[in-house]
Formats: C-alpha cells, structure tokens, sequence
C-alpha cells in the first residue's frame, strides 16, 4: 500500500501526536507523517515562504488539524487551507478535545472532511484513529488535478 | 404652627375690636345722656321760668291767658322733673342734686298755687307779697343754683365722657390698625416660608430625579458587570475543563498503552521464568491474549501493577466525568432560553411516561395533580423536573412502594410546584449541600456526580425562580420550585453567545 499522500499533522501535544501516530501505525497505514507543533511553523510548510502555498501545487497531502494550537486556533488554519486555490481539495481531519456541537458545526461549514473528537477513553480514541487508517486508504487524493 | 398663630392673632384682635368697639359706643352713648340730661336740666329749668313769669303776667293782668299759659308750664314740670330724676339718678351727686331740686320746685309750685288764689280772691297784694316773699327767701335763686350746678356737673361729666369716648375710639382703630398690620405680616411670613418650602421640594424633587437616573445608571452599570463577570466564568470554567481534558487524553493513552506493555513485559516474563525452570513449555504464543501463567512472587508482581493501572484509569474516567459535568454546565449557562406558554400538566406527563419504565421497576407509581401553566423555557423546565422526578424515583426506600407525587399552586405571580416522595429522605444537615456541585448525601448506593440538583438550581435561578427542600431522613423529601408565572426573558437573557 504505497500510497503517495503525505500526511501533514498539526499537533501541539506531543502526547497527542505519539499517540497518534501510534495509532495510524497499528492500523496499517505507512505514510509519511511530518509533523508540526505550532501552527505558525505549519503555515509555513503549507503556504510555503510566499503564502500562497503554490509550493505545496500538486502534492497529495492530508491535514490532521488540531484546533487549540499556542499560536493560532485550528479554525484559522482549516479556513486558510479551504481558501487556497492550490490546497482546497486538500481532505482535513480535524481532531480536538471540543465535542461542542457548534465549533464541530462551524469546521464543517469551513469545509473540514472529518471530525474526530479526542475522547478520553482510549479504546474509542484508538478506535477513532485506526477508522481513519481506514478512510485513508479508500480516499482518493487528487493528484495534482488543479 | 405659623398658621396657628396667625389665626390666634387674629382670633384676639376680632375680639379686642369688638369688646373697644363696645366700648366706644357705650362711651358715646353715655356722652349722648349727659347731652339728653343737661337738654331735660334746661328744658325743667325754662319751664320753671315759663310757669313763673306766666303767674307774674297773670298776676297783673289777671288774663285767662296767662293763667292757662301758667298752668301748662306747671302741669310739665312735675314729669319733666321725674323723667330727669331717672335719666340722672344713677349719679350720686346729681341724685342729691335733684333731690334739692325738687323740694324748690315743690315749694315754688306750692307758692304759685298760693299767688293764683290770692288773686282769685282778688287779693293782688297778698299774692305780690308771695312774689316777693318767693324772691327773697331764694326759692327762685335756689332752683336757678341748682339748675346751674347740675349743669356743670353735667358738662363736666361731659366732658369726661368724651375723652373716655374719644380714647376708646382711638384705641378701637389703633388696635384694628395693628391687627390689620400683623395679619399681613403674617400672610408676608407666610407667602415667604411657602415660597421657600415650595423651592426647597423643587430642589428636592430635582435631587431625587437626578438620584433615580443616577441609580438606574448604577444599577445599568452594575449588572452589566456582573453580566460580564459571569460571562467571565462561563467563558473560564470552559477554557479550564477544555484544557484539562488535553493532558487527560495523554495520560488516558499512554496508561492504555503501559497496560499494553505490561501484557507484552508478564508474557516475557512468564516464558523466561518458564525457560528457566525447564518446564516443558505449552505451544509458543497460541493465544496471544491469554493470560501468561506466573508464579509467586512474578503473580504478585503482575497483580499489583494491574491494581495500579487500575487504579489510574478510574480516576482518570472520574475525572474526565467532573470535567464533562462542568463543561455540560457551563454550556447550559450560555445557552439562550426561550420563553412560551408551556402546559405545565402535559410537560409533567411526558416526563412521567419517559420514567414509566423505571417507576415500574422501583415499584412505584407517580400522581400528578392539578398544575399551573406558565410561560418559561421548555428544555430547562424539562431538565428540571426530569431531574428531580429521577431522583424520587433513584432513591426510594428499599422495601416500600414509591409514591411521587407532583401538584402545584400559584402565590403573587408565582407558581409553585412541589416534587413529593416518600423515599430514603435528607437529613436536614444535607438540605444545603445536595444543591452544591459534586455534593451528595445518604448512602452512597446509586451512581451519580453530584450533578443533578447543582444543574436544577442555576437552571432555576436563570429561570428567577426559587427552590428549596423540605426533608427528614426516613420521611420522604418535598422539593418546591418556585417559578414565575410570566418569565421575563430581556432581563437575564439579553446576553449575546
């Protein structure tokens, strides 16, 4: 399963991203994970140095985005990435702590693919993660179609 | 106070006025009198004269005329005499005056009676020896004294009598004048204290209206700082149990994951332990799952660390529930109510059909009486009631049917609702504690947070209403929520979130 997709996680608890991680492997999925623990530093790599992430054209990427980041929140970064004309298509996973029906209904209407809760019961957590090892292998990333 | 003093005043000058306004008349009619009294002395005097010097012209000419003439004057002077004596009698001096007077008049009458027989017995010098005899012995002289001494006594009384009349004239109008004087000084004090009393309300009304605006500014101010404050806490208690949950996920995870490792590390240990003894072992890794078999001090060894693991994970599930708990909260104070007329009886009866299975089960049944409708918001009315008929129904006394009963009441604009059992019961020591967060009292034998009657109380409080517990451990508990008939919703829910 050589999938070509890059998976871009934001994340800035390194606790959460181990974890993660862990759980993306368990279900079988061997993508390249970079991961980034500040939103600013993942701006950059997504948008590249001129900001209008035309470095990034044509990559298969996916996002897993965490919303409570130090630096910015995750919504910034969700609405930045659906208005870019190069990312738009890009699928986002946003994965936090919230279960607030209404920040969950306000990423969806920003264009958020998935949105995953990060429950405190690991086995659900867990659970969560390895269904979106799941999900990646049936997305079907556009490649460099823009 | 002023007023009853000017009425006083005015009071004691109308009656100075009357009483010296007696006075001077009387004073002026006692100057009349002496007037009328010296007139009468004079009018008796000339009759006198009239009488005497008719019989003198009787005496020489012996006409008819005279005599008739003479007899007319002598027939006045006796009543012109009395009525004198009665207008003058009162005056001591005057009386013996007048007494004098008329024991003259006596003798002069008599001696005209005399002159007139002398001459009717044509004895003219007999009558003129009368008339000269009259003339000498002074009776003539006497009565004219006299006369002339009751004059002066009377225009002595006279005069007298009119300083007196005069003086009392002059004080009747100098009182009247000051009288007059005061009453409009008076009105003068008194349209000047009026003025300045009904400046003074004006300033003060002024004072009041400013202290109004001033105090609905304050209270404006006030709440809309307490509003802020308690956005503040809101916004706080969801940051903080948002942020706690973060570590908790790691710590969930990677305590999941030790538990993982500690499977892998006893299965290690348990094959060492097996090579090491010899012991021919079973089929390497048959099941993966299966529980490695140990012994002694590795079992004990196994076992504790599960304890452990154990251990962590409860508290780490009890927490994440207190932090749902708050979150739940916290959510619930932002969100917006909604007023409507609500069927307070059908709420209720809804609510008891969602427990029926319950109420079945704890062997218990639940009465609803008659319920006043009211305007409120329906989900909190729902959680609110849901709340406390579950908890009648949870804690019930083992061993005796349950009895719920709900009625209601309206009192002042309010209605009441009473939630009554006959459950387990509070002692009273606990009546403040089950509304606290995370608090709950008795035995501790049904799951729960702690959280139901926390959330019934802010949801009853937003709703501005009341609620209390009346219980006795063994009795049964009677919740009472007191809630506005008409909920108001532009005062506590005008914030935007």
């Amino acid at each position: 399963m050589t999938n070509p997709v890059t998976i871009i996680m934001i994340e800035d608890d390194e606790g959460h991203a181990r974890l993660i991680e862990r759980n993306i492997r368990r279900s079988g999925v061997n993508n390249e994970i970079v991961p980034f623990t500040s939103g600013t530093s993942a701006v950059n790599y997504l948008f590249g140095k001129d900001g209008t992430g035309s470095e990034r054209k044509g990559q298969a990427l996916l996002v897993l985005l965490d919303l409570n980041l130090p630096d910015m929140t995750g919504i910034d970064i969700l609405k930045r990435i659906k208005e870019n004309s190069f990312l738009k298509s890009t699928p986002v996973v946003v994965l936090t702590t919230t279960d607030d029906s209404q920040e969950i209904k306000r990423c969806y209407e920003l264009g958020c693919n998935v949105y995953i809760t990060k429950p405190v019961n690991y086995e659900s957590f867990a659970n969560a993660i390895r269904q979106l090892g799941l999900f990646f292998s049936v997305i079907k990333v556009p490649e460099a179609a823009s | 106070m002023l007023l009853t003093a000017g009425f006083l005043i005015l009071v004691a000058i109308s009656i100075a006025s009357v009483l010296l306004v007696n006075k001077a008349r009387n004073d002026s009619g006692w100057v009349t009198h002496t007037v009328e009294a010296e007139n009468q002395i004079n009018a008796l005097l000339l009759e006198i004269r009239r009488a005497e010097s008719a019989a003198r012209g009787f005496l020489l000419t012996q006409s008819q005329d005279f005599r008739r003439d003479h007899e007319t004057a002598v027939a006045n002077i006796q009543p012109y005499a009395d009525k004198l004596a009665q207008m003058i009698g009162d005056n001591a001096a005057q009386a013996a005056n007048i007494k004098k007077l008329r024991t003259a008049i006596d003798t002069r009458l008599d001696q005209f009676k005399r002159e007139i027989k002398f001459i009717e017995q044509n004895d003219p010098a007999g009558a003129s020896a009368l008339v000269l005899d009259a003339a000498a012995g002074g009776t003539a002289i006497t009565i004219r004294d006299v006369g002339a001494a009751m004059r002066i006594e009377e225009e002595r009384l006279l005069a007298t009598r009119t300083i007196a009349a005069d003086r009392s004239q002059v004080m009747a109008s100098s009182v009247t004048i000051a009288g007059s004087g005061m009453v409009i000084a008076l009105a003068g004090v008194s349209i000047f204290l009026v003025r300045r009393s009904s400046r003074a309300r004006d300033e003060a009304e002024a004072r009041l209206r400013d202290a109004n605006l001033n105090l609905e500014f304050t209270v404006d101010e006030r709440t809309a700082d307490l509003r802020e404050a308690n956005d503040e806490i809101q916004r706080f208690a969801y940051i903080v149990s948002h942020d706690l949950r973060s570590p908790l996920v790691n710590i969930m995870g990677f305590t999941s994951e030790l538990e993982e490792l500690r499977g892998d590390i006893f299965r290690r240990i348990a094959r060492l332990g097996r090579v090491a003894a010899l012991v021919p072992s079973a089929p390497e890794d048959a099941t993966d799952g299966a529980e490695p078999a140990l012994e002694g001090a590795d079992k004990q060894l196994c076992e504790d660390f599960s304890e452990a693991i154990g251990f962590i994970k409860s508290s780490i599930a009890r927490m994440d529930r207190l932090i749902s708990a708050i979150l739940n909260l916290t959510r619930e104070g932002r969100r917006q109510f909604a007023p409507e007329p609500i069927k307070m009886r059908e709420l209720i009866e809804n609510i008891g059909s969602s427990v029926a299975h319950q109420a079945t089960e704890a062997d218990a049944q639940i009465r609803i009486g008659a319920l006043p409708d009211i305007v409120s918001d329906r989900l909190a009315l729902e959680q609110i009631f849901s709340n406390l008929i579950d908890n009648a129904l949870k804690y019930l006394r083992p061993g005796v049917p349950g009895d719920i009963e709900v009625r209601g009441r309206t009192k002042l604009g309010f209605a009441v609702f009473d939630i009554v059992d006959n459950g387990r019961g509070i002692d009273a020591k606990d009546h403040q504690r089950i509304f606290d967060l995370f608090r709950r009292a008795g035995t501790q034998d049904k799951p729960g947070q702690g959280i139901g009657l926390a959330h019934v109380r802010a949801l009853v409080r937003r709703l501005g209403g009341t609620i209390s517990v009346n219980s006795e451990l063994n009795h049964g508990s009677t919740f009472t929520v007191t809630l506005p008939i008409q909920w108001n919703a532009s005062v506590r829910n005008s914030r935007n979130d």
